[in-house]
């Protein structure tokens, strides 16, 4: 049962995966452009998506484009910017109903693709740049979201405890760069740039629906014919392998009700690892679920959060540990989740853990089958590693994965950095 | 069985559905989706966080609660006397959640595997209360810690200040949460006068979705009910205090960490509580046709002022209507809330004068159907949305034939009804002066 995708190379080098199902009610297509996650590049980056879902050629502003989106029946276009490991992924993703609750025969498909096709590969150029009032625009929208990651206090301290544990790796650049990178952009250089990246970066279109593989073959020749170099670069993988020298602590007042506390840890172990199914494993038994260690004895032995979890920066190989916590609390909630930890790499964990994590994993695999976004991003996953598994194999790595795999996992596992956002005294 | 049994088909969709109904009361909806791996089951009760007055039918008592009671009755039936719920789904695979709105409570599970023991789970856990003091006394301290959560939270924040300014005494203007101190009277005793009342099968529904046989699941989910010795509950009475039509008032402030000032307009529907049923999701669809036509990305307004730097993508209007309240929010986080309310405020003055063009009305339609499609990909979407529509006595199938009916003019009436300047509050959270 699970989805078959095809493999294809347009003419000029985009690789098009596309997968037929007539399980899902929508068309849906993902574009992604590929680029290394860099201190220099990650505001040129997060600004030209923004940029691009401006207007094009064909739709030379947001109303007409919208407009057009809107007599395709409400279809959804919509850009973002993936942070995945030391990967810096554009992503252009499109989904509208699909013609046949529709009475439309055909026509979204290739209407669909026309306007992505044209977004991404036939921008709004004057003079060899782009729209100056566009790209001051967008810049001032993407300076006021990283401000704006102020306003989820728990978001805000998982990414604020990840850019000091990675300062000085690429991995420390936060998705949407730096405020001050802004500045130095202008709508010439980012032209400049957009023409250098979509010449020579890899670019991958996802089509997933009940569709034929010869139409959407020729369709996407005709929407996506923008020329560029066949051979796409190469990009530079993820460092996975840094050592903790000392542990760093830090601490951040401000005012708040609840403290947030985030343990930053390295596992020297990345998604192409074949030690990777094991350390699913582990960060599933001691805090992925809610049957989990640290949900059962932080939360419902000893009350003291509402949410904590353990979760995997995969790419990377690090482990964030997170909890929402009473500040007089921390010293508590800090002893215990080190005492869980103890027990993974001593072996204490029962069968009934074991076995129960291994079938929430194997339960979230195949639940992904059913979601075409989701689809999409486990098979981006491959493309960013350079290890592609399939959901068979995975399920079958993480079945074989027994209570020695996980210690030896245990041992690699070092604490780095500890983030505390606590309230500010004096109350308020 | 058959007698108690319809089949509901939408065209549209290519669907079909089966209803069952059981003794004492009982309705299940099983939509077999072939292909899917994921099966996924939420049982609902008709009990949120506004139910806090009630008796049954024949009794005389009314029954008060303190707020925060349907929430904190959630989190407990997670715990019996086998221990904890968690871990018997997890042996089996099962991905268990609930839920607790303003009008119910919902517990679900997915699954890939097991789906039947995954059920029963379901089904007992639900339906075998266990409260104690000490378990109680337990919970005070985790649910402490999720209101000190969403008191951080300037989104929630700002939504509760809205409900606040908008109505004077109904319960809907309360945290679904309640209180620190609210939740700590809660005691044993009146859980379990909650759970005989509202958890009676009578008072709840059923969705099962997957690629699934229906009539097997009616069996095993008439036969996990059949056991269990119901008898007929009275009707439940539920009260709500007299809301006047006036908003409560016109602006409310907090000051909160946050990067730029977030800002909401609401607007107290004055009619709202007249209607229910297949009315309520058309007055649904009528005003979610004209919040798009007046706000959305399609439309000059939305793009001057993005352009005007007002508003990030984030900005939005939308309506919801309940059986006894129903209310318009329209905002989002700007650098300039007076100017932003300002421009609002005009925009629908202006549209009021200007009319809604027949283009407009079209492209709208379409976009809502098609936006309705999609969302069938999502079995949580549409097993959690039939249930919201069954409490409020229509189907969620209903959509594509009420926008097929509803008519331009029928828009335009509903503007002068529903947007009415009189009726509308700001809330607004800043910045406090001295810090970013």
């Amino acid at each position: 049962m699970q989805a078959i995708y095809t493999e294809h190379y347009l003419p000029n080098g985009i690789r098009l995966l596309f997968i037929p199902t007539d399980k899902f009610k929508t068309i849906s297509m993902g574009f992604f452009l590929h680029q290394e996650l860099r201190g220099d590049l990650a505001a040129l980056n997060s600004l030209l998506p923004a940029v691009l879902e401006q207007g094009c050629r064909l739709y030379p502003d947001k109303l007409t484009l919208q407009r057009k989106l809107d007599n395709l029946y409400g279809a959804d276009l919509g850009s973002d910017i993936i942070k995945s490991g030391e990967r810096h992924v554009q992503a252009f993703m499109f989904e509208s109903a699909h013609d046949k609750y529709l009475g439309e025969n055909g026509q979204l498909l290739n209407e669909g693709m026309s306007v992505l096709g044209s977004v991404v590969g036939d921008p709004l150029i004057s003079e060899d740049r782009f729209r100056e009032d566009y790209v001051k625009q967008e810049k001032l929208q993407l300076i006021k979201d990283i401000k704006a990651l102020l306003n989820d206090k728990a978001t805000y301290a998982y990414e604020r405890c990840i850019s000091l544990m990675c300062s000085e790796e690429r991995f420390g650049t936060y998705k949407l760069g730096w405020m001050e990178d802004y500045d130095r952009i202008d709508a010439e250089g980012l032209y400049r740039y957009y023409q250098d990246v979509f010449f020579n970066n890899p670019l991958d279109l996802y089509v997933i629906g009940d569709l034929e593989e010869n139409q959407v073959l020729e369709t996407a020749g005709r929407a996506f014919n923008f020329s560029r170099n066949s051979a796409s670069k190469t990009l530079s993988l993820t460092e996975v392998s840094r050592s903790v020298e000392q542990v760093r602590y830090h601490e951040e007042e401000m005012s708040v009700n609840q403290a947030k506390m985030v343990l930053g840890f390295r596992t020297h172990t990345a998604y192409q690892d074949d030690q990777y199914c094991p350390l699913l494993v582990y960060s599933g038994i001691l805090g992925a679920f809610p049957h989990s260690k640290l949900f059962m004895k932080v939360r419902e032995e000893a009350g003291l959060a509402y949410y904590v979890f353990s979760r995997l920066e995969k790419h990377k190989g690090l482990m964030i540990i997170a909890a929402g916590i009473d500040y007089a609390d921390q010293q508590k909630a800090q002893e215990i989740i080190g005492c869980q930890m103890e027990d993974m790499a001593a072996g204490r964990i029962s069968d009934t853990e074991l076995d129960n994590t291994r079938h929430g994993l194997i339960n979230r695999i195949r639940s992904q089958q059913d979601s075409p976004g989701q689809l999409i991003n486990s098979h981006l996953d491959g493309a960013i590693s350079g290890r592609t598994y399939s959901a068979g194999e995975l399920i079958k790595r993480i079945e074989a994965v027994d209570r020695k795999d996980i210690q030896a996992v245990a041992e690699k596992i070092e604490l780095d950095t500890v983030y505390l956002l606590k309230p500010r005294k004096g109350g308020k | 069985m058959k007698e108690n049994y319809r089949l509901i088909e939408s065209k549209e969709l290519d669907e079909t559905l089966h209803q069952y109904s059981f003794y004492p009361g009982l309705n299940l909806y099983v939509l077999p989706r072939q292909g899917y791996q994921k099966k996924y089951a939420v049982y609902s009760t008709r009990f949120g966080s506004i139910d806090n007055r009630f008796r049954v039918e024949p009794e005389n008592e009314i029954t008060e609660l303190p707020d925060g009671v349907a929430h904190f009755l959630e989190h407990k039936l997670f715990e019996d006397e086998r221990g904890n719920v968690f871990d018997r789904f997890a042996a089996l695979g099962a991905s268990p959640n609930a839920f607790t709105s303003f009008t119910q409570t919902s517990y679900l599970f997915s699954c890939t595997s097991n789906f039947e023991q995954s059920l029963n789970h379901l089904l007992d856990f639900v339906q075998e209360p266990y409260f104690t003091e000490q378990t109680v006394q337990k919970e005070q301290g985790i649910i402490g810690q999720e209101i000190q959560m969403y008191q951080d939270h300037p989104h929630w924040r700002v939504f509760f200040n809205l409900l606040e300014g908008l109505y004077q005494q109904h319960p809907v203007r309360n945290d679904i949460a309640g209180t620190a101190e609210s939740i700590a009277q809660i005691t044993p005793d009146l859980l379990y006068r909650c759970y005989k009342t509202f958890y009676h099968p009578s008072n709840m529904a059923l969705f099962v979705i997957g690629d699934l046989n229906p009539d097997q699941v009616a069996r095993q989910v008439e036969d996990n009910i059949a056991g269990r010795n119901y008898q007929a509950l009275g009707e439940i009475v539920r009260f709500f205090p007299e809301e006047p039509a006036e908003i409560n008032r016109k602006c409310s402030e907090q000051e909160l960490v946050v990067s730029e000032p977030i800002m909401f307009l609401g607007f107290k529907d004055p009619v709202v509580d007249k209607l229910q049923g297949r009315d309520l999701m058309r007055r649904e669809i009528l005003m979610e046709l004209i919040l798009d036509i007046i706000f959305g990305s399609s439309e000059q307004f939305y793009n001057d002022l993005y352009r005007d730097n007002l508003i990030d993508e984030n900005f939005g209007a939308e309506y919801t209507a309940e059986i006894n309240y129903g209310y318009t929010m329209i905002g989002g986080e700007t650098r300039d809330p007076e100017k932003l309310c300002e421009r609002i405020m005009n925009e629908i003055s202006e549209i009021r004068n200007t009319g809604i063009r027949a283009e407009q009305y079209e492209r709208h339609r379409r976009k809502i159907l098609g936006g309705y499609i999609r969302r069938f990909n999502s079995l949580e979407f549409i097993a959690n949305n039939f249930l919201a529509y069954h409490f409020r006595g229509t189907e969620l199938f209903e959509l594509p034939s009420i926008l097929h009916e509803i008519k331009l003019e029928d828009a335009v009436n509903l503007l002068e009804e529903n947007l009415n300047p009189a009726l509308h509050t700001v809330s607004l959270i800043k910045p406090p002066e001295e810090e970013v």
